[in-house]
């Protein structure tokens, strides 16, 4: 056992806040490090969008005093941080005076929502898939049918998004191209509402479920096989237990937990897709408002995204981790 | 049990022969070959189409513009030309020689930065994995910490303070990420590997570490090396192809993902110009196809368990 | 096994010998009910419960079947204690496991009859043999340390063995009552009632197993091996267990195991295998007293003593390919009394006396003089 590996929970914990640590740093560091003076440069090029945007003196004036660059660099650094920590992320450049927090405290819930629920979907899906693959008593149909569905495992959801895009909503227009609801509505609590984000969250999260389910279907079905040769499972066999209660309590239920490490390393990957499947739908979530960054050259916007989803993927990450003790008795959060 | 065991050993033990025999042999796995064959396919045309096309098309109004693919109208009612076979897009780019000259960039991308992420990876993989104690509590922290960061934001904040990059660059950035996943996968292998008997019984006899690290346990990690290696390849290029739809990327000759990004800016969708966006995502998802395939196959040939349950 | 119609005297080694093989007629097919002991005033107390019929088991490789298991036919009686013995790899293993219908492939049972208490197992329907597990036959495993689901409580690895079996238990307070009996049978203390496989020793998940095992009060338990993960002292605990659970549930036990001293102990009658054949089955004092097949005296010979040292006896290197057996005796090879009859027959189980049968041509009538010269030299090295 080494130094930091005395406990799960502080281990898990350590990693969360070194996460969110690096990556404020990173962007603390990144447009220090490109040649020349890169806050002056900056603050020049929107200097020049002068005409284009109102109060430019004003955002320039919020910047300098925001990065204080006639202080020593540690200074800086955590002055920076503490904002950083405060999520006092600055403002936007396009839309001044909005503050960024303000634009990602909008933006954020709808790319949650989109990223959990087709989360839920192919994790979901993609598990039982590998499962029935694996399972001795599958129906022949089925083990022909999931391998064919898993086609387009690994296409790159944004890609795959074009796709669905070209042909359900421009051949055949069923669904809408564009946004997370019909538009001229208002976000409000209602069933026509809710029936609007589902009907417009659809392609979307089918961009991401069908690329990535086959990854979960196979992963499940390398775990089933192991299963399938350890001791307990003759015993199962053995003691005359009904084939389907040994297939999700024996089986699913520990082929399960490597799956559930496996989810926990890949929401990076994940937030990575989602991030352009939300541009290639203009799906008014974070990746949309990092479009629009990148669009209007918004640094701030950028950089506060960026770092939030950055947060965020952490925090879901850190869920995963804290909840997987409950399902596998062998890990316990108080360590031993 | 022990009987059971040691039967299937003896049924095991003949892989060794069964190399021999041309129908027990694991290479001759169909997803390997045919993930392989198709990538093969795919350097062919390359390669063809480098020695008899005209490549100069690639660049912008050398041709005719958005015209569509031969025997396909466009919404000006202009028909295909057999000059520009696979159609134009619309700064006049000939689409055919944008495949030929786009397509190896892209996967390109993706082999630097795999080949260094991949270095880095077993280098600390089997540093953790061997030294252990606090070198492999850092070097997982850093890993975890790593692979918890969606790399292509970080990548994004990069390139909008750098906007214009070449190709190596974008390659060595994505690098910086690309280490994470081996050197997880190679520590854990590492560490199971030390633990078996033929590593133990090397140790007990004396072996020095770095003989048993490069003659014991590298040949037998080698199988699930080359899969590791493939499947940070697929990663690598899809961080590439994710940077290029943004417009991050080689603008003059554009790469595979910085057309279709041109043709989402020029809204080719709304204008029915399939062949712009259309070609270019067609082969990036066979190429990721193709590059499954190699892992899955690759997968098996290293896990006799996998073979077996097809 | 079923030869028992015509008790000879008592009289080996010399004596006369019944040379009828089980190619000629098996259980099944013999005159009068396969159940029922001797009709000599024992009453009922040699009832067949377990009869095993020219099974045979196949491993396929690419370069041909692997027999690991050749043509296996004994019985087992009520309440009785049987002995597999024979070195690794013998197929004693895969005898239970094809008892069981636990082959996994690339195995698979060949031919042969399992009759448990009459029923015919390799004829069971696919939800009759799940029904007929563990109430007919059960399994007490060779590695327990593995053999538990990780992911399950104690209580509820044991509890869904009864209710798959005897359907959904309403009343809780019973079945936690029986759950703690089980326990109290095999020594193990009620706390583990609520714990998880991780957090026991060796000995306690081998005591589950065993307690899991009888749950169900089966005609016939099978233990494969049941001791020889754990060490020494905890071994003889965790047979002693087995012994005394097996009394008083009243089962029928087959005890696999290389350990002789061990097994000695515990079992009434030895089968002793070689290379996939049963090579002499005999009550225990016989084996040990006067063991008749060369193959078992090699194997008591191996049997360490304290009070002289004596050398390795049994060969190791001059084993054949197990899917290209030798002709005649599958030991001839390795059997120091050899000569060419056993090159060109199979040794049929010739019948020596009561539930002890023996494997060899040295006991058959015609070769009486070879085997007063082997037994000479055996005295006389």
């Amino acid at each position: 056992m080494g130094v930091f590996s005395f406990n799960y929970l502080l281990r898990r914990l350590l990693v969360f806040f070194l996460t969110i640590w690096v990556a404020a740093t990173l962007i603390f560091i990144i447009p220090r490090l490109a040649p020349g003076d890169p806050i002056g440069a900056m603050i020049a090029r929107m200097s020049r969008q002068e005409g284009f945007v109102e109060n430019a003196d004003l955002i320039i004036e919020a910047w300098r005093k925001r990065f204080g660059l006639d202080d020593p660099l540690y200074v800086q650094y955590f002055r920076f941080i503490g904002n950083t920590l405060r999520l006092d992320l600055g403002y936007s450049l396009a839309n001044f005076p909005a503050k960024v927090s303000e634009l990602v405290g909008r933006a954020l819930p709808w790319t949650i929502g989109l990223v959990g629920i087709a989360t839920a979907i192919f994790f979901t899906v993609g598990n039982l898939c590998g499962a029935l693959l694996a399972w001795r008593r599958t129906p022949r149909l089925l083990k022909i049918m999931i391998p064919i569905s898993m086609t387009f495992t690994s296409v790159p959801p944004a890609l795959f998004s074009l796709l669905l895009v070209y042909i359900f909503g421009f051949l055949l227009p069923i669904f809408p191209q564009v946004g997370a609801y019909g538009r001229g509505m208002v976000p409000e609590f209602t069933l026509e509402f809710f029936g609007s984000v589902l009907y417009h969250g659809f392609l979307p999260a089918m961009s991401i479920v069908l690329v990535t389910f086959g990854f979960w279907a196979l992963g499940m079905r390398g775990m089933m096989v192991t299963i399938e040769g350890e001791d307990y499972m003759i015993l199962a066999q053995a003691k005359g237990l009904k084939p389907f209660y040994v297939l999700y309590r024996y089986m699913i239920r520990n082929a399960i937990l490597p799956q559930m490490t496996a989810l926990a390393v890949s929401i990076g990957t994940l937030v990575n897709g989602s991030v352009l499947v939300e541009i290639m739908f203009t799906y008014n979530g974070m990746g949309s408002l990092i479009y629009s960054g990148i669009a209007n050259q918004d640094f701030g916007l950028i950089q506060g995204t960026s770092f939030i989803l950055i947060v965020t993927s952490a925090l879901a990450v850190l869920i995963i981790d804290l909840t997987y003790p409950l399902i596998d008795p062998r890990i316990s959060l108080e360590g031993r | 049990m022990a009987e059971q065991s040691k039967d299937a050993a003896v049924a095991g033990g003949t892989k060794k022969a069964g190399l021999l025999n041309r129908f027990d042999n694991p290479w001759l796995n169909w997803k390997f070959l045919s993930g392989a064959s198709i990538m093969g396919f795919i350097f062919f045309l390359i390669f063809l189409g480098n020695q008899f096309w005209d490549t100069e098309l690639a660049l912008a109004g050398s041709s005719p513009l958005n015209m569509p693919p031969l025997g396909f109208t466009n919404w000006r009612d202009q028909e295909g030309i057999p000059e520009h076979p696979l159609g134009t897009e619309n700064s006049g780019r000939d689409m055919l020689a944008l495949l030929i000259v786009g397509t190896p960039r892209t996967i390109g991308v993706g082999f630097i930065a795999a080949t260094v992420g991949m270095g880095v990876g077993i280098f600390l993989g089997f540093l953790a994995g061997f030294v252990g104690g606090l070198v492999d509590d850092v070097i997982r922290l850093a890993t975890d910490v790593t692979i918890t960061i969606p790399s292509l934001l970080v990548l994004i904040v990069i390139q909008s303070v750098l906007p214009y990059i070449d190709l190596v660059t974008m390659a060595l950035l994505i690098s910086m990420f690309a280490w994470a996943t081996p050197t997880r996968y190679i520590r854990a292998q590492v560490l199971s590997m030390r633990e078996s008997g033929y590593v133990q019984m090397a140790r007990l006899s004396g072996v020095p570490t770095r003989d048993i690290m490069y003659r014991e346990i590298m040949p037998n990690l080698l199988p699930y090396l080359a899969a590791s290696y493939i499947g940070n390849m697929t990663g690598a290029i899809l961080s590439a192809v994710g940077l290029e739809l943004l417009g991050f990327g080689p603008q003059r000759i554009p790469s595979l993902g910085v057309s279709i990004f041109f043709s989402i800016e020029a809204a080719a969708l709304l204008r029915n110009m399939w062949w712009w966006w259309g070609i270019p995502t067609v082969i990036l998802a066979i190429v990721f196809i193709a590059l499954l395939l190699i892992n899955l196959g690759l997968d098996e040939i290293a896990n006799p368990r996998l073979r077996k349950a097809n | 096994m079923a030869e028992r119609k015509n008790p000879h005297p008592k009289s080996l080694p010399g004596g006369s010998v019944s040379t009828r093989s089980h190619k000629e007629g098996g259980t099944s097919t013999l005159p009068f009910p396969p159940r029922g002991g001797k009709g000599l005033g024992d009453g009922g107390a040699d009832r067949v419960v377990l009869s095993v019929d020219k099974l045979r088991i196949h491993y396929a490789t690419p370069q041909g079947d692997v027999i690991a298991v050749s043509d296996i036919s004994f019985d087992l009686y009520e309440g009785e204690t049987l002995g597999l013995v024979g070195e690794s790899g013998c197929g004693k293993s895969t005898t239970a496991y094809g008892i069981l219908q636990l082959v996994q492939p690339p195995g698979y049972i060949v031919n042969g009859s399992i009759e448990v208490d009459g029923t015919e197992v390799l004829n069971l329907t696919e939800e009759e043999l799940r029904k007929f597990r563990w109430t007919g036959l059960s399994l007490i495993p060779q590695g327990a340390m593995n053999s538990l689901n990780p992911t399950m409580r104690v209580k509820d690895q044991i509890i869904d063995v009864i209710e798959s079996h005897e359907g959904k238990q309403n009343d809780k307070e019973a079945l936690r009552k029986r759950i703690f009996e089980l326990f109290q049978n095999v020594g193990l203390p009620n706390r583990i009632y609520n714990m998880y496989p991780h957090e026991l020793s060796g000995g306690m998940k081998q005591r589950v197993c065993i307690a899991m095992g009888v749950a169900l009060h089966p005609t016939v338990v099978i233990a494969d091996e049941a001791t020889s993960a754990l060490d020494v002292v905890v071994q003889r605990i965790v047979a002693q267990t087995l012994v005394k659970v097996k009394d008083e549930i009243g089962v029928s036990l087959i005890v696999i195991g290389h350990d002789m001293g061990l097994l000695a102990q515990i079992v009434d009658r030895i089968a002793v295998m070689y290379a996939g054949k049963m090579v002499e089955i005999a009550p225990v004092e016989n084996v040990y007293a006067n063991p008749l097949h060369p193959y078992t005296q090699l194997l008591i010979d191996s049997i360490p003593s304290i009070k002289e040292r004596k050398p390795l006896k049994i060969t190791e290197g001059i084993t054949h390919d197990p899917r290209n057996p030798p002709s005649g005796c599958i030991f001839r090879l390795r059997c120091p009394f050899a000569w060419e009859h056993c090159a060109e027959v199979e040794p049929p189980p010739i019948y020596v006396e009561d539930k002890h049968e023996v494997a060899c041509h040295l006991y058959a009538e015609q070769f009486e003089e070879r085997r007063t010269d082997a037994l000479a030299t055996l005295a006389n090295p």
